[in-house]
């Protein structure tokens, strides 16, 4: 049971959790749970006071003293961080000693309450408040909350189990002003006014078992619609944008009914609420009963583009709905089964309402993405197993992040990781077929539902939990099939397949004979073996045949049918059955085959490239009905600038029939043709004429036709041509002149008076191609860019801009798209070096207040500045705004443009590459980003791409005299030494040479910045299972300010105590564990030795940890200063001997990975080398 | 006279005047009447004994006599209507003077005195004419059923339309190319005009003036102007499509009601009573039972907090 809260948007919150714990096991004497940022002032258990202990590893990875800066130790680091407080192995920031009153009460499973008092000040993560700076109380102002995070972040505003897997039922209360709507999971059962009627208490009950993150709040003073189709849907929206909700929501009945009709199930939860906030963490994010989407998403009717991305973004939210919140997972490495079903059954969706050709479309491209990626990035594994727990064992080597945890991936891979996981459920519909697949969904789905409705049994409310086992179990329950070997190969394996294929035709034995190549060697590629489906259109039909790749056999024999006759005027048969008419004198004359298609369903996670002439292309393009193969026939086509490809390509782009996004791929192909024939191109610039045609008037034909969007294929079409045009270059490689003054008279003659939708984006490409126009100016040396000297056409293309740009400020365009693409003209024109180069543009549309949109575009322009200009500045600049700026998407995308643009990679030189750099980047991973989970792994990311794993090169080695680089086995004179004392931001008391006399005052110092930090008891580690209590009921309440009547004592009391704990620290807990502190300096790569204990060991140990603690905690201040130098005394002691022992204690033991640098120990890291 | 300050005083009124020669002769005129009364004034002064004045005390005597001359026609004027006459008669003049208290007997005795001065007649200065109104049409005249005395209609040109109008360009091409060319001329105007008149950028450093953007200005609530049509695009919406404006109404219809009668949203409901707003919609609201449309409770009894 869950109560909440007094929300004041001034940032302050207070509140209580109270928690009933039902113990599966005995000995339950502490209690693990999860909690970030949170001031817990008191903590009570059963009514009694409890003592506890709050330590957070993940705040800082690595401390301060380290002067390691490489990436791996980084990495290993935060893995066992995350690790340490990881709620599925029964860890937690806070700890909660149970009061030994009760431990007689939880050894007979008796329910304990939890009741825990805290507050939250200053959320910098988990809530985010929006509080627009304008005149006006808060409901005026638009001033809103929301709670965001990825994965599980929930213990970021409440303490909580935070694991998908810990399910309970939920009553949540939220107090707060009366101006303000709270939407939260669950039913609303009432309102109730505060007795001074100034506020208002919001009561939740949720009643269907739900994990803690699947939690989540808005507050603000939202319009509020109910939807007219399904009265227990509302939406939420900001002030003023109600008519903007009611035209994008009018779709949704349409969604569910989907859903409900595939899945043969209705809807889980009894309500649904949207809410669109602003400065939204992401595009949508699902939680119980509710979704939180970015308030960008809302359009009028007018608006043709951003239409279908809306329904896309509802679609999916209510995919995750049903897979995701209510079905959650059993562990992070049955994320994927969710991931995939949900992307599946939104691509389900997908193809009922945009049809077929869009989901095919769709489905080639995230295969594509997903090949480029693991070609590029190495594999994505959907199922990693981590059994031995060894180093070596790491399922993924080649990354630069574990993918052990959610919060250590990077978000580039989490995308792809969804990517993949929906394309493999794919797979598994096209072997046991759709039917069976949504019987299977139906399946889970109704144990799940049983289970909700059952009161609290252990294992009963399991059946909500979807693991990969549970899954494929069902799936071979129900199809009776062994889809082993395609989840061995796809869910347990990372990497594609990367196909080359080639062919011949044997005339005398009437022949196909095929050659199918792999590469299996090269990152992230994998070795295939099995069934692949070949698709031959002859003469005399299509046919399909099933090969079986083996280890060895690279060539199969295909036997055509048709006798190579062609005298006779006969119409061709398709694979679709459609008969047609063709021109084959293009065709090889002894060859019966029109085109080969290798793997045409896409059935296996591969790239093919495959050697066809060009007449087979021109053919598929032309004459083959399947949307993928003809976006693969042009893409092929760019290699053969012939008249005859020119011609494919443009019957493809006037023919209405075909799919509008193959007709728009035509157009860029067309393009790169003609450039490619520059020197024999005959008759106007390509599309031209063809532009003509379609969209200009009759009579005069140099003008266009006055907007009318109702078609919206030929309005993309209309759209993309002249973007493709501009790409066009004449012999001197100039943009033709032709060309530019065609797509000026576009816009001078653009009339959309007359329309009925906004022709925002229309004008936002034309702008895109006077940017693609443009060539790198005839520079004079040095010469400085001034207004006289500007190239003629480039002054017109300006005046354009400055026009549009300006007319935004005073006719604003949806989502300010004109602005976007100005921006990235001007960078452009500053790039070809017509404009001179500056930045101060760039940064004032960055400032926060700006839409995001013009922002990040902005961003963009300012990355790509950095890179050029090498400008530290800016760079700083930019920098500056990842730690600062208010919106944490405008954060993430800042260090995602900077790692996709970096200004230097580890393999080049650069002066930015210094070691105030990398200290700063190091500071934000290492403890400026621990509020946000992405953000960090973007910072890592950031850091891969400018310093690579190692040491980044333009540090100076250690600053010690001698240096045993222990890779090369060599010991060189450090010849650093004397700029690291000019240049070091701070001297290393360690390094300088004081090394091994003991611990620098720093670390006390660090102590109380950030006064958390708990050591890690031997009995801690065991005691897992003692946690375990699963589900009940769990329970938070925030007070009001006013009403909080806090008992300062037992803060008092409570801070006493951490601090007690704190100081318990000092002291090495086991001997072994305190490693010699020059090493930090030396060595390179991280590990911990722990000591294992037996299971047996574990109730004895964890008594003996208690009383040691109580001892300290009576004691400790006294002898503080004792112990300290016994500490040291202690460390130098071992600090020989121990080292070699380590070392080959590490080799036999590192699996230690529970507890490992940062796992609360961190302070000195233990580093160790082999 | 002889006064040389009010000699320069009226010499400048002369100046002045002749430095107003060229303005319109009803004014020459006025101008006119009033030195002769100034000239009264001085030599009033000087019977008294004055040998000098101020010009602003000469001014301001000037305007009080004035007004009083006014005073008296503007009475006399008045008990001459009041008896229903049009031009005051003798007597008009001698109640009005008396009305304003003065001693309407001591006239004469004043008159005839024998230190008076005898001023000379001011120069014969045209009356001003009423400039010729532009003639258009023909001049209506009255009605047999009016009275003649009543006034005359206004000059034609107040009320008769004349139109013109041009032979309208049906060619196509000039058409849109003038609106074009029109729809450009006003952006580029009115965008330059911002840009003069408000915080500019430069991509220029050598000639800011060259391409000027208005500055960039953060907003407190970005998305508001992003995602709302804007007031141009939801007329020209009306104008295409009025079916589509029908929705439009009627979804801002809905949406008022909708807040009216969700007392739980509400801020303006916040402060009253929750009681419940009956409304017209109010039976049809009643299907929709969603919790969000409920209103607030009271709280109950006194709870413990």
């Amino acid at each position: 049971m869950l109560c909440y809260y007094d929300i004041q948007i001034v940032r302050r919150n207070l509140g209580y959790v109270e928690l009933t714990i039902f113990p599966t096991v005995v000995n339950l004497n502490r209690i693990k749970l999860n909690s970030k940022q949170c001031r817990i002032y008191r903590v009570r258990v059963n009514e009694l006071e409890a003592p506890f202990i709050y330590n957070d590893p993940t705040l800082e990875v690595c401390h301060h003293e380290s002067k390691q800066r490489n990436l791996n130790y980084f990495s290993s680091a935060y893995t066992a961080a995350v690790s340490a407080v990881d709620p599925d192995a029964g860890h937690g920031e806070l700890v909660i000693k149970v009061p030994p009153e009760l431990w007689k009460q939880g050894d007979d499973l008796k329910v304990l309450k939890v009741y825990i008092e805290f507050s939250l000040d200053q959320p910098k993560g988990g809530l985010h408040f929006v509080v627009p700076d304008v005149e006006g109380s808060m409901a005026e102002r638009g001033a809103h909350v929301f709670s965001f995070g990825y994965q599980n972040s929930t213990r970021f505003w409440f303490p909580c189990v935070d694991s998908y897997s810990e399910l309970c039922t939920w009553k949540l209360e939220f107090t707060v002003d009366a101006s303000m709507v709270a939407v939260s999971c669950g039913d609303l059962v009432e309102t109730i006014y505060t007795h001074d009627m100034r506020k208002k208490t919001y009561h939740y009950v949720l009643p269907i078992p739900t994990a803690a993150p699947n939690i989540s709040l808005a507050v603000g003073p939202f319009e509020i619609l109910v939807d007219p189709y399904m009265h227990e849907v509302t939406h939420f929206c900001l002030p003023q944008l109600l008519p903007l909700l009611k035209h994008s929501m009018s779709y949704l009945h349409e969604i569910f009914e989907f859903y409900e009709e595939i899945l043969t199930c209705r809807y889980p939860y009894s309500c649904f609420k949207t809410v669109f906030v602003d400065e939204a963490y992401v595009q949508l994010s699902s939680y119980a009963s509710m979704s939180i989407f970015s308030t960008n998403l809302l359009h009028s009717a007018t608006i043709i583009d951003q239409t279908p991305l809306t329904r896309r973004c509802l679609a999916q939210a209510l995919a995750q709905q049903f897979f995701g919140c209510f079905i959650s997972r059993m562990s992070w490495a049955d994320e994927w089964v969710l991931k995939g079903i949900s992307g599946y059954i939104y691509g389900l969706y997908l193809k009922k309402t945009f049809g077929v050709n869009e989901y095919r479309h769709w489905i080639k491209e995230e295969l594509d993405k997903i090949v480029e990626y693991e070609l590029k990035m190495g594999g994505v594994l959907l199922h990693p197993t981590f059994t031995g727990g060894k180093e070596k064992d790491n399922p993924t080597p080649h990354l630069h992040f574990s993918i052990k945890h959610p919060h250590t991936l990077s978000w580039e891979y989490f995308k792809m990781f969804q990517c993949k996981a929906h394309l493999v459920m794919r797979l598994i519909e096209n072997r046991i077929s759709m039917e069976f697949m949504l019987q299977v969904f139906n399946k889970l789905l109704s144990l799940a539902s049983t289970a909700s409705s059952q009161k609290y049994q252990s294992h009963m409310w399991s059946q909500m939990l979807l693991s990969t086992h549970a899954f494929l179990k069902s799936i071979s329950n129900v199809s009776g099939k062994d889809i082993g070997p395609l989840i061995k190969q796809w869910v347990d394996q990372s990497s594609v397949v990367k196909f080359f294929g080639s062919f011949a035709f044997n005339r005398k034995r009437n022949v196909l004979e095929l050659e199918i190549r792999q590469d299996y060697t090269s990152s992230g590629t994998q070795k295939y073996v099995g069934p692949i489906k070949v698709t031959v259109q002859e003469l005399d039909g299509s046919f399909n045949h099933t090969l079986q790749i083996e280890e060895n056999s690279l060539k199969h024999d295909i036997p055509c049918h048709s006798k190579s006759r062609r005298n006779k005027k006969k119409k061709i048969p398709l694979m679709n059955g459609e008969e047609v008419d063709m021109d084959l004198s293009a065709m090889d004359a002894d060859s019966p085959l029109l085109w080969i298609r290798i793997d045409p369903d896409m059935s296996i996670l591969r790239k093919v490239e495959f050697e066809q002439a060009d007449f087979m292309w021109q053919y598929q393009l032309r004459y083959e009905r399947d949307v993928v193969a003809q976006e693969e026939a042009i893409s092929a086509l760019e290699k053969f600038p012939t008249p005859a490809s020119r011609l494919a390509l443009t019957d493809i782009l006037e023919q209405e029939q075909c799919f509008y996004k193959v007709r728009m791929q035509a157009c860029f192909c067309l393009a790169k043709i003609a450039n490619s024939m520059v020197s024999t191109w005959q008759g106007p610039p390509a599309m031209k004429s063809l532009f003509t045609r379609m969209f200009c008037c009759k009579s005069c034909p140099n003008i266009v036709k006055t907007n009318n969007f109702i078609s919206f294929q030929s309005y993309f079409l209309q759209k993309t041509m002249p973007v493709a045009m501009a790409l066009l270059r004449d012999v001197h490689n100039l943009c033709p002149k032709d060309v530019l003054n065609f797509i000026l008279d576009l816009i001078k003659y653009n009339d959309n008076r007359k329309n009925k939708f906004s022709d925002n984006y229309y004008r936002a490409d034309l702008i895109e191609a006077l940017t693609n126009s443009l060539t790198p100016a005839i520079s004079i040396s040095n010469e400085v860019r001034t207004v006289d000297n500007l190239n003629a056409d480039v002054r017109l293309i300006l005046e354009e801009i400055t026009r549009f740009l300006n007319m935004e400020k005073l006719l604003p365009s949806f989502r300010n798209t004109i602005t976007v693409r100005c921006l990235s003209a001007i960078r452009q024109l500053q790039r070809n070096g017509h404009i001179p180069s500056d930045a101060s543009l760039f940064k004032s549309y960055a400032e926060y207040g700006h839409f995001v949109d013009v922002r990040v575009a902005a961003l963009e322009a300012l990355v790509d500045y950095t890179r050029v200009e090498r400008s530290s500045a800016e760079l700083q600049w930019l920098l500056n705004m990842v730690q600062n700026d208010p919106a944490h998407y405008v954060r993430h995308k800042i260090l995602g443009m900077l790692s996709k643009n970096p200004p230097f990679t580890k393999t080049t030189d650069s002066a930015l590459c210094n070691e105030a750099l990398v200290d700063q980047l190091w500071k934000l991973m290492n403890s400026g980003t621990s509020h946000d989970w992405r953000l960090r792994c973007d910072a890592v990311n950031l850091y891969y791409t400018l310093f690579g794993l190692t040491r980044p090169s333009c540090l100076p080695l250690p600053e010690l005299g001698l240096v045993l680089n222990l890779k090369e086995k060599k010991a060189v004179l450090n010849p650093t030494i004397k700029p690291e004392l000019e240049v070091g931001p701070e001297p290393d008391p360690i390094s300088l040479g004081v090394c091994g006399v003991g611990q620098p005052p720093q670390g006390l110092k660090r102590k109380a910045e950030t006064p958390l930090g708990s050591p890690p008891e031997p009995g801690q580690v065991l005691q897992q299972q003692d946690d375990d209590a699963r589900g009940g009921h769990f329970k938070i309440r925030f007070n009001t300010m006013e009403d909080e009547d806090i008992d300062m004592e037992t803060v008092h009391d409570s801070q006493a105590f951490i601090h007690q704990h704190l100081h318990l620290l000092e002291r090495p807990s086991t001997p072994g564990k305190e490693p010699p502190s020059v090493e930090q300096s030396l060595l390179s790569m991280p590990a911990t030795p722990v000591p294992s204990f037996s299971k047996e060991t574990s109730s004895l140990a964890s008594k003996h940890a208690g009383e040691h603690g109580h001892h300290h905690h009576h004691h400790h201040h006294e002898h503080k200063k004792k112990k300290k130098k016994h500490k040291h005394k202690h460390k130098h002691k071992h600090k020989h001997e121990s080292k070699d022992k380590e070392k080959d204690r590490e080799r036999d033991n590192s699996h230690a990975y529970s507890n490992s640098p940062a796992s609360g120990r961190s302070l000195r890291s233990p580093s160790m080398s082999d | 006279i002889g006064d040389p300050s009010l000699l320069r005083s009226l010499n400048g009124n002369t100046v002045l005047i002749s430095g107003k020669a060229a303005t319109s002769p009803a004014e020459n005129y006025h101008l006119a009447r009033r030195r002769t009364l100034q000239v009264v004034v001085s030599a009033l002064l000087t019977e008294c004994g004055f040998e000098s004045a101020e010009k602003a005390a000469v001014e301001t005597l000037t305007e009080m006599m004035q007004s009083y001359i006014t005073e008296i026609g503007r009475c006399a004027k008045a008990y001459c209507e009041h008896t229903a006459r049009s031009v005051p008669t003798l007597a008009d003049t001698v109640v009005t003077l008396i009305e304003m208290g003065f001693n309407a007997d001591t006239l004469p005795v004043y008159a005839k005195r024998s230190q008076r001065m005898v001023i000379t007649a001011p120069p014969v200065t045209n009356a001003p004419v009423t400039p010729k109104a532009l003639s258009a049409g023909q001049k209506r005249t009255h009605p047999a059923y009016i009275p003649s005395h009543f006034p005359e209609f206004p000059d034609p040109h107040t009320y008769i339309k004349t139109p013109t109008f041009r032979e309208p360009v049906s060619d196509y091409q000039v058409v849109r190319e003038k609106a074009a060319s029109q729809k450009r001329d006003v952006e580029r105007a009115l965008t330059r005009f911002m840009a003069k008149t408000g915080e500019t950028q430069s991509l220029f450093k050598d000639d800011i003036t060259a391409f000027p953007l208005i500055a960039a200005q953060p907003s407190s609530i970005p998305y508001l102007s992003a995602l709302l049509p804007s007031e141009l695009e939801l007329q020209t919406l009306e104008e295409t499509d009025s079916s589509e404006q029908d929705d439009q109404t009627d979804s801002e219809n809905a949406a008022g009601n909708l807040i009216n009668d969700d007392p739980g949203g509400d801020k303006e409901n916040s402060m009253l009573p929750p009681s419940g707003v009956p409304s017209a919609k109010a039976s049809e609201e009643n299907v929709i039972d969603n919790p969000y449309l409920r209103p607030v409770k009271k709280p109950k009894v006194r709870r413990k907090k």
